[in-house]
């Protein structure tokens, strides 16, 4: 059950990865890498304050901020300096790599001694008077759920926050970009600001999401973000059969779904004994699959469905 | 309300894809005026159209805009003063964004686009009275997806939008080209009535004979990134289709003569 309770947590942490991949590779259709670096930005810049005694709160915002800053950086690279946009991405995720060693101060920083989310958490659950609950026929820790209310509660927020923000004059705008930016340019905004805007946004959502899984998982890691843009993409692809639909709210909600049916998966594959270092692997192989494969569908059918020659339909 | 002076504009300058598109264009349009732009291929008159519009910026002269001079303006800048329509129908609509979100993306052409819900109930009614005078069938599917619709009533639907804030300009960049005929008429009659009925200055760029003698106030040809006719008043009213067939066939007479005194010259001094 704690295993359950802790992918379900994960997969929720990381449901805030793949909204931020939602926003740029969806939205916007622009590949963004920076998402590799900034999480582990998010997650060093929280360890950094986090150890120097900050409250996870203040430690959190530091680090979405320092997401959408890094955001903003690769948006600038494209928009103004014309650079390719995988390539703007991949020169800012490189540069993180450093700076996110430097903001450490080594590769790894434990949380152990300090206070993070998960602690405050715990605090929470000590008021219940009880240590484990009866869930479905099985022992569940009362920390574990109440850690898993929070987070189910803050993706909750961010999600209506966004889906809110989208359907504003500013947010419809962003949206359009993605769509037509010659339209938004001929009505007015600049489609280099509202690409940059939308990047800043992305990984600001996925530094958030790196400085809870660091406060989560009890550590800050200089590798932590690397397969996390795929990773990403692949919850949001899920989401997207799961909801079977183009609606943006429900494909905001899918992404979060997406992400933790991944991360259950993911789990149970574990446990049956799958190797960690096939993970990574896999999901590529997925997401590559889940890209490919509709075409490839569509493509038999139509041969299918062709007559060999000569049976004329009209 | 326009004034171009002395307009030029050359492509890859100093390459051998040297294209002069513009040179040296001038042109004053009085407010409320309706001019209908022809020429042959690659003559520039798409070219003149964006640099109005801010596509690029002008080699030389100056563009100024109800007074204002605009030559050194961003593209999104100009366009609180300006509503565009393209020739692609996909160019001018986003398609995944409904019909009333396409239009609330209109109704802030130009201005700050701030936090405030986009559909926020007031402006509803008025979508659905403007769409219903296009009579197109399509208030019923204002929160349809734009890209479900056709060509036609997305073209439409990009007119409304680039004339639901009132534009110092409107450009039509060929805009009915891309249709099917019965479409293309529709389109272009919307146009005509939106044009009258909130006397909007425009500049419609088309290719289509019957359209520039049909509408207009005033029709400017042009040839090789100049202006080479311009025709206004009783003499634009007069004016019929064989009149511009036959302007047609001087100019690519003139340019034969180009062609053929050039290769009377090779011929017998190279």
């Amino acid at each position: 059950m704690s295993l359950l309770l802790g992918a379900f947590i994960i997969g929720l942490i990381l449901a805030l990865v793949a909204l931020g991949v939602f926003i740029s590779f969806r939205v916007y259709h622009f590949p963004d890498m920076t998402a590799e670096g900034s999480i582990t930005l998010g997650a060093a810049v929280a360890a950094a304050l986090l150890v120097t005694g900050h409250s996870p709160l203040y430690a959190t915002l530091a680090a979405t901020v320092a997401g959408a800053g890094a955001g903003l950086i690769t948006g600038v690279l494209h928009t103004r300096f014309k650079i390719n946009a995988l390539l703007s991405g991949i020169i800012v995720m490189t540069a993180l790599y450093s700076v996110n060693l430097h903001v450490m101060g080594k590769s790894n920083v434990p949380l152990m001694n300090v206070t993070t989310f998960a602690d405050q958490a715990a605090g929470i659950a000590a008021h219940f008077g009880t240590e484990k609950v009866l869930l479905f026929g099985r022992e569940a820790g009362v920390r574990d759920l109440t850690l898993l209310g929070l987070s189910l509660g803050l993706v909750a927020l961010v999600g209506v926050l966004l889906y809110a923000f989208f359907r504003t004059h500013l947010g419809l705008a962003m949206r359009a970009t993605g769509d037509n930016d010659q339209m938004v340019r001929a009505l007015g905004s600049s489609d280099g600001m509202m690409l940059t805007g939308g990047l800043a946004l992305s990984n600001a959502l996925v530094a958030m999401a790196g400085a809870l899984l660091a406060q989560y998982q009890g550590f800050a890691d200089a590798q932590m973000g690397i397969g996390m843009l795929v990773w990403g993409l692949a919850s949001v692809i899920i989401g997207e059969a799961l909801v079977g639909t183009n609606r943006f709210g429900y494909l905001l909600a899918g992404a979060v779904f997406g992400s933790v049916l991944f991360r259950l998966l993911v789990a149970v594959a574990l446990r049956w004994g799958l190797d960690p270092n096939d993970l990574k692997l896999i999901t590529a192989v997925f997401v590559f699959g889940a890209l490919v494969l509709p075409g490839t569908f569509a493509q038999l059918r139509r041969r299918i469905s062709t007559p060999v020659s000569g049976d004329s339909r009209a | 309300m326009l004034e171009l002076n002395g307009i030029r504009k050359t492509f890859h300058a100093g390459t051998a894809n040297e294209v002069r598109s513009l040179q040296g264009v001038n042109l004053n349009i009085e407010p409320g005026s309706f001019v209908v732009v022809i020429g042959t291929n690659g003559s520039g008159k798409s070219t003149l159209l964006n640099a109005v519009a801010g596509t690029f910026l002008v080699d030389e002269g100056r563009i100024g805009i109800g007074g204002e001079d605009v030559t050194q303006w961003a593209e999104h800048r100009r366009a609180q003063h300006i509503g565009r329509v393209f020739q692609n129908p996909f160019s001018g609509t986003a398609p995944t964004l409904s019909v009333a979100e396409n239009l609330a993306l209109a109704s802030r052409r130009g201005q700050t686009r701030g936090l405030g819900f986009a559909l926020a109930g007031a402006n509803r009614d008025r979508m659905v009275a403007a769409i219903q005078g296009l009579g197109m069938g399509l208030e019923t599917r204002l929160d349809n997806a734009i890209g479900s619709l056709s060509g036609g009533q997305r073209q439409a639907l990009t007119l409304l939008m680039a004339t639901w804030l009132k534009p110092k300009l409107l450009l039509l960049d060929e805009h009915t080209a891309a249709l099917d005929p019965r479409s293309a008429d529709q389109v272009v009659r919307i146009t005509d009535r939106i044009i009258a009925r909130d006397s909007l200055t425009a500049m419609m760029v088309t290719h289509s004979m019957q359209q520039a003698v049909t509408y207009g106030d005033r029709l400017v040809m042009m040839h090789r990134g100049q202006i080479i006719h311009d025709v206004r008043g009783a003499e634009k009213r007069r004016l019929r289709v064989e009149d511009l067939m036959a302007r047609f066939e001087e100019v690519r007479r003139a340019d034969l003569l180009d062609t053929s005194a050039a290769d009377l010259l090779r011929a017998r001094y190279v």
